[in-house]
């Protein structure tokens, strides 16, 4: 149960942001333009958002899924337990930066940021980025509020039916 | 942590800054200074108790940006 009364929408995590209807209404645009502005590939967002949503251990956020980007059982598995063999080399180095934002973002090294750069350029990276933290940000507020768990398969992420997943 | 920008400002007349580095995302860019002045503009917490989260999440975070 949250600490916070929900309000009426159609997505728990809207339920909470409606609170503030204007931060909710910029906060969805903000978050939804890492997926429209189409600077990093739709499945390496799709495994870095599960990774940070299992290194906060965020049910909330691992189970939604991208309708888009197919993962196998295995690869949801690799993913879980941080290990990074099944992905090519692109997606590795995205996903060594999405390690650290959660709780190692000092760690972070010239090398790792160089090699997102070299595989998605410099627009890319500064989108994956922005996108690493706010799927940080997400599990915060989905484990702070203690938003509910519903899973769901998204065909444009990170929308569902008009709400933010 | 390094201390040189780790991407360059989008604007070559420019150095790198916070808004030149994430103009590289125009729509991003727009979007999250939309958002960020909603939060400062017609927030509806003291902006006293807003500066001084502000300030403290910046030391948990040891930002000195």
């Amino acid at each position: 149960m949250s600490w916070l009364l929900e309000k009426d929408a159609k997505t728990p995590f809207e339920a909470f942001l409606a609170h503030r209807p204007e931060l909710l209404t910029g906060y969805r645009a903000f978050y939804a333009s890492l997926w429209s502005e189409q600077l990093v590939p739709r499945r390496t967002l799709e495994l870095c958002r599960l990774r940070v949503a299992a290194i906060h251990d965020c049910r909330q956020e691992w189970v939604i899924r991208d309708a888009e980007v197919a993962l196998s059982a295995e690869q949801l598995a690799a993913l879980e337990r941080g290990d990074l063999q099944p992905f090519d080399q692109a997606e590795r180095a995205a996903l060594t930066v999405a390690e650290r934002i959660p709780h190692q973002h000092h760690a972070l090294t010239d090398d790792e940021v160089a090699a997102v750069k070299r595989s998605i350029g410099d627009a890319g990276c500064v989108s994956l980025l922005n996108a690493l933290v706010l799927f940080d940000v997400n599990c915060r507020l989905k484990l702070t509020f203690e938003i509910p768990t519903e899973p769901m398969t998204l065909t444009q992420p990170p929308i569902k039916d008009g709400a933010l997943a | 942590m390094s201390t040189l920008p780790r991407v360059e400002s989008a604007d070559p007349n420019q150095p790198a800054s916070f808004a030149t580095v994430l103009s590289h995302t125009p729509v991003t860019a727009t979007r999250f200074f939309e958002l960020y002045t909603e939060f400062w503009q017609r927030g509806v917490s003291p902006v006293d108790v807003r500066e001084m989260t502000r300030m403290r999440n910046a030391r948990v975070t040891d930002c000195g940006f």
